[in-house]
């Protein structure tokens, strides 16, 4: 009898369900998906073709009557000026060290973390505190780790030997700049290791068990078991790490300023202070418009890579 | 690699990860006084609890006399506590907001075929690639004839835009993972899609959403370039404007500005600490197909 009602609810209820009115089911999709597609639409794909508008005008705030319409003279200016040349170069090379760097430290990492053992578990959890703070906020503890006078790293060095004296890390060049990349490690290191980790922990144990009984040293078990796992997720952090390089600008705003001279002068500086020193909103417009292609072009190469390797693996 | 080696590496590693924070409190400790010698003192040698005391308090204790703080404390520094009050307002708004918006489309995105699905995901997704300083002018102006200039909303808005299409993907990959039959079988029994969103889909992924929470939260927490372009007083500077501020100014008292940088990252690293397990677990999700 209850079998009976209860079929009998189940069938009224699919009625419901048929009856429901089908233009509702139709507009679902799109109800669902506007507030995201709105905002998005607002805030990034508007701005970028206003960006377009002000960069092929003249547009310098000195001189607010006067927005002739320059066509591709504040690009051509831009790819022609030595500053930027160099900007570029700099760019290339920090994203170059960001990229080596991080990758190295995010798989080396993530082979200690997922070892058995209390100082692994440890680490498990402590790596994710520099991940937690802030880029700016870690910039300023690093800033403060490399004052020339009462850093830190100057005492430390100094006492064990390393230096014989103090030296001015964000005074140098090459030190600023490798200053800037340690710094990038320490914050953005730690998310690339727990990456890599995500990815060991589903390699089955099987794997490596049937390698050493095929003799496989530890580098060969890494090379033919560990790594072909880990490549689907160190062409996705390559992809991260490339956009990083090609739009840091909180680690230069606070670490160097853009110097000494304009040693650790990249792009998403360059853009800056052309809008905000020099007051250029054309010329900085246009700046901004070539990060972006060249970010937006570079990682739309690294998504076509990582297709064709999903298809392959 | 043998055991000891391992335990050396480890332990160099943790020191690497947690050295520049022992030391940031250690200097939170001091005064300007015992900060500027030479060598620094690693363990305070008089430690002391006035700088944070000024920060909350903002009565200037006794020990900042003379050739004290007098002349180099720093309003900015000062300001910590309202800025603390805009990030929290404005990041767990963005989180709410982002979740309930990531979550309506993430479902749409991972379930449900339709004229258009792949053209506006893909729309979304690329959004996310364009630099934010690529459209910082535009946005300023945007903000501007929309008169948010200096308002916590204005905030809200560009962080929203500017997070969600990565919890979007994240979502839509959990969503992916669970088997469509529990849902179809609600739907048989006459449940909407919004219905079966909410009361089958949504208990199932709560560990997902919580990491999106997260990612949300810690986002608009660390933001700094918009932080900087949108705001001019402390109705709406948030705390990386505030204390970035205090940092690179050379008048400021460097003890103090340490201070309100220890206050300033404990909710995130305990954020973290807590959603430590749905963080993992939800990269793990992800990542491991």
């Amino acid at each position: 009898m209850a079998g009976i009602q209860e079929r009998g609810a189940a069938d009224l209820r699919l009625g419901r369900a048929r009856a429901r009115p089908r233009r509702a089911v139709a507009l679902y999709p799109y109800l669902s998906i506007l507030p995201t597609l709105l905002v998005v639409a607002l805030i990034s794909v508007y701005p970028l073709l206003f960006a377009l508008d002000l960069s092929v005008h003249r547009n310098i705030l000195t001189e607010p009557l006067a927005h002739p319409f320059v066509g591709l003279r504040n690009f051509a200016e831009t790819f022609g000026s030595y500053y930027f040349v160099r900007a570029l170069l700099t760019t290339l090379r920090f994203t170059a060290m960001i990229i080596a760097g991080t990758l190295a430290y995010g798989i080396a990492v993530s082979l200690f973390l997922n070892r058995p053992g209390r100082l692994a578990g440890a680490s498990r959890i402590a790596i994710l505190i520099p991940w937690a703070i802030p880029t700016v906020m870690a910039a300023i503890i690093w800033r403060w780790i490399f004052n020339g006078n009462y850093g830190a790293l100057n005492a430390l060095l100094v006492s064990i030997g390393v230096l014989p004296e103090y030296i001015s890390w964000l005074g140098n060049p090459l030190l600023a700049q490798l200053s800037l990349v340690l710094t990038h490690i320490w914050k953005w290191g730690p998310l690339a290791a727990i990456m890599c980790l995500a990815t060991l922990q589903v390699i089955p144990r099987d794997l490596y068990e049937a390698a050493y009984i095929d003799g496989g040293g530890g580098w060969a078990v890494f090379r033919f078991v560990t790594l072909p796992f880990l490549r689907p997720t160190i062409l996705l952090l390559l992809i991260l790490e490339t956009i990083a390089g090609f739009v840091t600008f909180d680690l230069i705003y606070v670490l160097t300023g853009g110097g000494p001279a304009d040693a650790t002068t990249m792009l998403a500086w360059f853009a800056y202070a052309e809008i905000f020193r020099f007051l250029n909103l054309g010329k900085g417009a246009a700046i901004a418009f070539v990060i972006g292609a060249l970010t937006l072009g570079l990682a739309l190469i690294y998504v076509r890579l990582l297709r064709t390797e999903e298809l392959y693996s | 690699m043998n055991r000891v080696a391992a335990s050396g590496a480890g332990l160099i590693l943790l020191a690497f990860l947690l050295g520049p924070i022992l030391w940031l409190v250690s200097s939170s400790l001091q005064l300007d006084r015992e900060l500027f010698t030479v060598p620094p003192h690693f363990i305070p040698k008089q430690p002391t609890f006035d700088n944070y005391r000024y920060i909350i308090t903002r009565v200037p204790p006794a020990t900042y006399t003379g050739d004290q703080i007098g002349r180099r404390a720093s309003g900015e520094a000062l300001s910590l506590i309202p800025a603390l009050r805009n990030s929290f307002i404005v990041s767990i708004a963005v989180m709410l907001i982002n979740v309930i918006f990531s979550t309506l489309a993430a479902y749409t995105y991972a379930r449900l075929r339709f004229r258009g699905r792949d053209i506006t995901y893909a729309f979304i997704l690329t959004s996310r690639l364009i630099p934010a300083i690529s459209v910082a002018i535009p946005i300023f102006v945007l903000i501007d004839r929309l008169g948010l200039l200096d308002t916590r909303s204005a905030l809200i808005l560009v962080y929203v835009a500017f997070t969600l299409p990565f919890t979007m993907w994240f979502l839509m990959k959990y969503f992916g993972f669970f088997p469509p039959e529990i849902e179809e079988a609600a739907m048989i029994d006459g449940s909407s899609r919004l219905g079966t969103l909410t009361r089958i889909v949504v208990p199932m992924a709560a560990p997902g959403l919580a990491a999106a929470a997260a990612f949300a939260f810690m986002g608009s927490y660390s933001e700094f370039l918009f932080g900087l372009f949108l705001t001019r007083t402390m109705a709406s500077k948030t705390v990386p404007v505030v204390l970035v501020a205090t940092a690179i100014n050379h008048d400021v008292s460097f003890a103090l500005s340490f201070a309100a940088l220890v206050l300033s990252i404990i909710p995130p690293v305990l954020f973290a600490l807590v959603f430590r397990s749905y963080i993992t677990r939800g990269f793990a999700g992800v990542l491991a197909r």
